[in-house]
């Protein structure tokens, strides 16, 4: 048994590497398309956010005023940013879990190009005046069956792959994967059908659009974000997930309060009176699932403190879970009444945006990026500093914008209360805020310079041929870049 | 290879990698040493869940629960607002200026209030009871000029008194009135001269009224109870009009001072 055991320990040791092999040109192309798409997401975001206090700022550039910037700065980090590294972590992640090799990568690759100039074409569109106006939506109505499309094929083989994989076993990262790709399609077919092609009230179509939001937020990006955190944390500390009952109570809480949140946006509109207050209720009660995670997550490292320091995968991980508690309890906070009537007209609803797709949502996705990118470009990572300043510019810059967004709306909300005041003082009162915001925007935009610059050269093959993985420890007495390659000395011993 | 392949455990996946990079090196070490390195995917994990986080869980819930309780019926589709959602007024809100009307419509509001007085004996349709106290609605006296009138008011009115071609002697005269206000006492004329039938179209504004006063005032020289007007004496020294400024019925009045406002706060 022992050498059946060591045969099939080979095999499977084979399997990986050949599942990676086949997944290599899609991850790598949607992981690189979504760090460019961010980047011009973020200098939107600068633009538009700088216009919120400095309304004179390229004031005279047409297809940059704050109604353009903003609309193409959300939509490119939504559907550009997002939707991409989503995309390579779940098809990546799926493959694994499932121990299937890709059988479609080209049509992968492929659909991914018609996905990027579904969105390149939306973005111009919403540049040019063409958008749609309806928030996260401003893509003319023509790009939402194409990027539905699209999205069908990509997704197409990780469901087969789950479908088809050996054992009964289902990984809770799986659990997570598969909810989310089977709740992209609803909630985005759903809202798109609703909003552009039935002839619905225009009250009840804002109800639909703040349901869109935040459902794609609860039900999409959270979910990829918590796979990858439910895989990446076992993974490199190799302890077993502190309890595996609790984190599919977690999932199935996700899962039964996800579909409810959105309406309180509307509170106090004129649609049926219980919809905002179920979505308020739905939104406070997502901090249980955030909390469970959490939790869970942070249980399993506990007592790994030096592996998270070290380890750029796991440092990510536990910045974007705490991204994941900070936005439960920002749920709860922003969504009890007393809350909701400063949240509800103010730049607080942004914040808790950015919150869930940078602070939650992206910090793991580069967790995933900076473990798997390694594994299928077969080179370590070349620069520690560069991972560094990714690390803390986006771990401090998420926070100062949280932070800005959420008490200067709080207080832009506050002002708002003085209904027979002018609005533009309670615009005033966020200036300060506004600056702290665009400022922190120039420094995430500065951490995804370079981390999109160690992704091009990591596609470009140009990672370090070594042993040992790009930690974070400083080596004082050695290379800035950890233990050099030593792959072609161990060769040259063995030959 | 793959179909060959059979995992170690298939109730677990991903986990039944080598950790031991040496054994491995030969098969994958110089392409894929990241992937060598990896360690398993265990999810055996049984620990107890944590007490705090049930209990904040459950303060959670509390509060949900209180969310949804403030959102009344639930799946009702016909309730579009939530009581009280209407906000609180900022201070100052709500107070709009002094309240103001057309002079004549406040003149005769308030005066048919004072009516109230008269109303014991000239009955409250303005005609008199047609034996002892003579008609208001008609009457020459009523219509005239505005000094006769307050002056009847003012004093009272002793001996007989000729109204609408008949001649009326109430035992007592009538008694004079202790209207002393001049806002009342033109808001009472103005009501008279414009009910029961009555229609002269002006005001008797407060100025004059204040004028009819002084000429009271002047012909008691500081009695507390001078002596009653008589049919003769009205007709010699007070067949006139008050002095004042005639304003037009339809001008706005600030409804504290009786004072014409700006034209902006008309609109109302």
């Amino acid at each position: 048994m022992a050498t059946d055991s060591d045969t099939i320990k080979h095999a499977d040791d084979d399997l990986r590497p050949l599942i990676d092999r086949s997944l290599r040109h899609p991850v790598m192309f949607f992981f690189t398309s979504a760090a460019a798409w961010l980047a011009v997401a973020l200098i939107l975001g600068i633009v538009a956010s700088a216009k919120t206090h400095a309304p004179e700022f390229m004031g005279n550039v047409g297809w940059l005023v704050y109604g353009k910037a903003y609309a193409a700065h959300l939509n490119t980090l939504v559907y550009g940013w997002g939707c991409q590294a989503a995309f390579g972590v779940i098809i990546w992640l799926m493959a694994r879990l499932s121990r299937k090799e890709c059988r479609n990568p080209g049509t992968i690759l492929l659909v991914g190009h018609v996905w990027n100039f579904a969105v390149l074409y939306g973005v111009i569109a919403i540049l040019s005046g063409g958008g749609t106006g309806v928030p996260w939506m401003e893509f003319p109505a023509a790009v939402w069956p194409v990027l539905l499309i699209s999205y069908v094929f990509i997704m197409a083989g990780s469901v087969v792959q789950f479908r088809c994989k050996e054992g009964g076993h289902t990984y809770i990262s799986q659990w997570y994967l598969l909810g989310a790709i089977i709740w992209f399609p609803w909630v985005f077919t759903t809202a798109n059908i609703l909003i552009f092609h039935f002839n619905g009230h225009p009250v009840m179509d804002a109800g639909i659009n703040a349901w869109f939001k935040s459902t794609l937020i609860l039900l999409f990006f959270v979910p990829v974000g918590v796979a990858a955190a439910y895989y990446l944390a076992p993974k490199v500390t190799g302890r077993p997930v502190h309890s595996y009952a609790l984190a599919q109570m977690g999932f199935w809480a996700l899962a039964a309060i996800g579909p409810w949140t959105g309406m309180q946006k509307l509170a106090g509109a004129p649609i049926p009176q219980f919809l905002p207050y179920v979505g308020a209720a739905a939104t406070v009660l997502f901090f249980i699932p955030a909390v469970t995670v959490a939790v869970n997550i942070l249980k399993t490292v506990a007592g790994h403190a030096s592996t998270v320091a070290a380890s750029p995968t796991l440092r990510f991980t536990i910045a974007g879970i705490f991204g994941l508690l900070a936005l439960g309890v920002m749920g709860v906070c922003l969504n009890f009444p007393a809350g909701l009537r400063f949240s509800q007209f103010s730049i607080a609803g942004y914040g808790f945006e950015i919150l869930a797709i940078y602070g939650c949502f992206s910090m793991c996705s580069f967790a995933a990026m900076y473990f798997i990118v390694p594994r299928i470009t077969r080179r370590e990572w070349l620069s520690r500093r560069f991972i560094s300043w990714h690390f803390y510019l986006s771990a401090y810059g998420v926070a100062t914008i949280v932070i800005c967004t959420i008490g200067g709306g709080l207080m832009q909300g506050a002002a708002q209360e003085y209904w027979n005041m002018p609005w533009s003082d309670a615009a005033t009162r966020q200036y300060a805020y506004g600056w702290g915001t665009t400022v922190s925007w120039l420094f995430i935009l500065f951490a995804n310079v370079f981390f999109l610059l160690h992704l091009l050269l990591m596609w470009a093959r140009l990672g370090r041929r070594s042993q040992h993985p790009t930690l974070l420890h400083k080596h004082h007495s050695e290379s800035p870049h950890g233990p050099e390659g030593d792959i072609d000395e161990i060769q040259a011993a063995n030959a | 290879m793959s179909d060959s392949y059979q995992p170690i455990d298939p109730l677990r996946p991903d986990l039944d990698e080598g950790t031991n990079v040496a054994q491995t090196h030969g098969a994958v070490l110089a392409d894929n040493a990241a992937i060598s390195r990896e360690r398993r995917v265990r999810e055996n994990g049984m620990e107890p869940v944590s007490l705090w986080v049930i209990v904040s869980s459950a303060f959670v819930l509390l509060v949900a629960g209180a969310v949804l309780n403030a959102g009344g019926g639930l799946f009702n589709y016909n309730e579009y607002r939530v009581n009280g959602y209407v906000q609180r007024d900022a201070p100052g809100v709500g107070d709009s200026g002094p309240a103001t009307a057309p002079i004549m419509d406040a003149l005769v509001k308030n005066g048919s209030k004072v009516y109230s007085t008269c109303s014991g004996c000239h009955q409250g349709d303005g005609m008199g009871d047609g034996a002892s106290y003579p008609p208001l609605g008609g009457s020459e006296w009523v219509t005239g000029d505005t000094e006769q009138l307050a002056m009847i008011i003012l004093s009272g009115v002793n001996g007989a008194i000729t109204v609408n071609g008949r001649t009326w002697n109430t035992p007592g005269g009538m008694p004079a009135q202790p209207l002393r206000d001049p806002v009342q006492l033109a808001s009472v004329m103005t009501y008279l001269r414009n009910s029961f039938g009555n229609s002269t179209g002006d005001v008797v504004t407060p100025e004059m009224a204040a004028a009819a006063l002084e000429i009271y005032n002047e012909k008691a020289g500081g009695s507390p109870t001078p002596p009653q007007v008589t049919e003769a004496e009205l007709k010699a020294d007070h067949g006139k009009m008050l002095s004042g400024e005639v304003m037009d019925p339809a001008t706005v009045v600030d409804l504290e001072t009786f004072q014409p406002v700006e034209a902006a706060g008309a609109a109302e």
